[in-house]
């Protein structure tokens, strides 16, 4: 089994973005410019071997997620609601693509439940695996892995 | 007549998005029912009567594993058809849901079509297909 690499986390990152919530994005290379808060979604995973995804992206993503995902305008404030769910729920099916990718669908794995909070980026520690990937709005997204 | 569907999620997006996929996929719908978890689920099932249940697995409180072991227990409930709505898993995993009575398996994220076309297939109800 090889290790998982930045590509990977890109690909699934822009099949899940685009399929679920019609959101195109495109890989990017250098550090974004993050807003002060941002949101912080992780969830843990067991498998063959364990760890945690995390996905962060400024409120506006999330907000342009749900209102995608419900058929709803970006203004409507079902969306600006649902913000944070909707980031979750993308982070949900991130993982469980993550971990049929990697380890293969004849391997039992296991998803622990999505979290999501507000956070400062600034100061953070990078990951030594991630995949950075901006929107057609101009909004980073960041998948990011940490292998237990 | 129209299906009368419960759909189960903890992600009130999600429910959303599943109420929204049901709506676009020219299947003739009566009334969706909403559950956050299998406990909420067997509470709406128990007061109102569905065709079709499409419950998530990863939930807090009662899993979809559960809520499935618990329907095929119940006479009452185990004629119910369940379909799985949930992340990628493992072969290991889908073979037990459907062991444990689960009719199938519908991988997230899915198309209204997709979902159509299970439902007809399980149902084997042509008629309703609007």
């Amino acid at each position: 089994m090889d290790e998982p690499t930045a590509e990977l986390l890109g690909e699934i990152l822009g099949e899940v973005l685009q399929e679920a919530a019609f959101l195109f994005v495109e890989p990017a290379e250098e550090a974004p410019a993050w807003p002060d808060r941002v949101l912080v979604a992780e969830i843990a995973f067991e498998s063959l071997r364990g760890g945690t995804l995390r996905l962060l992206a400024p409120p506006a993503v999330g907000i342009e997620l749900a209102a995608n995902m419900l058929g709803a305008d970006p203004a409507d404030p079902e969306a600006e609601e649902n913000g944070r769910a909707a980031l979750s729920e993308i982070l949900n099916m991130l993982g469980g693509t993550f971990v049929t990718r990697w380890f293969g669908t004849k391997v039992p794995s296991q998803l622990g439940l999505p979290s999501v909070r507000l956070a400062d980026p600034r100061g953070r520690r990078a990951a030594a695996c991630a995949a950075l990937a901006r929107t057609e709005a101009g909004h980073p997204v960041l998948l990011e892995l940490d292998l237990g | 007549m129209a299906l009368q569907i419960l759909v189960v999620d903890d992600s009130p997006v999600t429910r959303k998005m599943v109420r929204r996929a049901i709506g676009l996929c020219g299947l003739a719908v009566g009334e969706v029912f909403e559950a956050g978890d299998g406990v909420e689920a067997l509470r709406q099932l128990g007061a109102h009567p569905v065709d079709l249940v499409l419950a998530d697995i990863n939930m807090p409180v009662m899993n979809g594993m559960e809520l499935v072991e618990r329907m095929s227990a119940d006479p009452a409930l185990a004629r119910v058809p369940v379909v799985v709505v949930a992340t990628p898993m493992s072969e290991q995993r889908i073979e037990r849901l459907l062991d444990i009575g689960a009719r199938a398996y519908l991988a997230k994220p899915f198309r209204p079509e997709a979902l159509r076309d299970l439902v007809l297939e399980i149902l084997g109800r042509g008629g309703h297909h609007g």
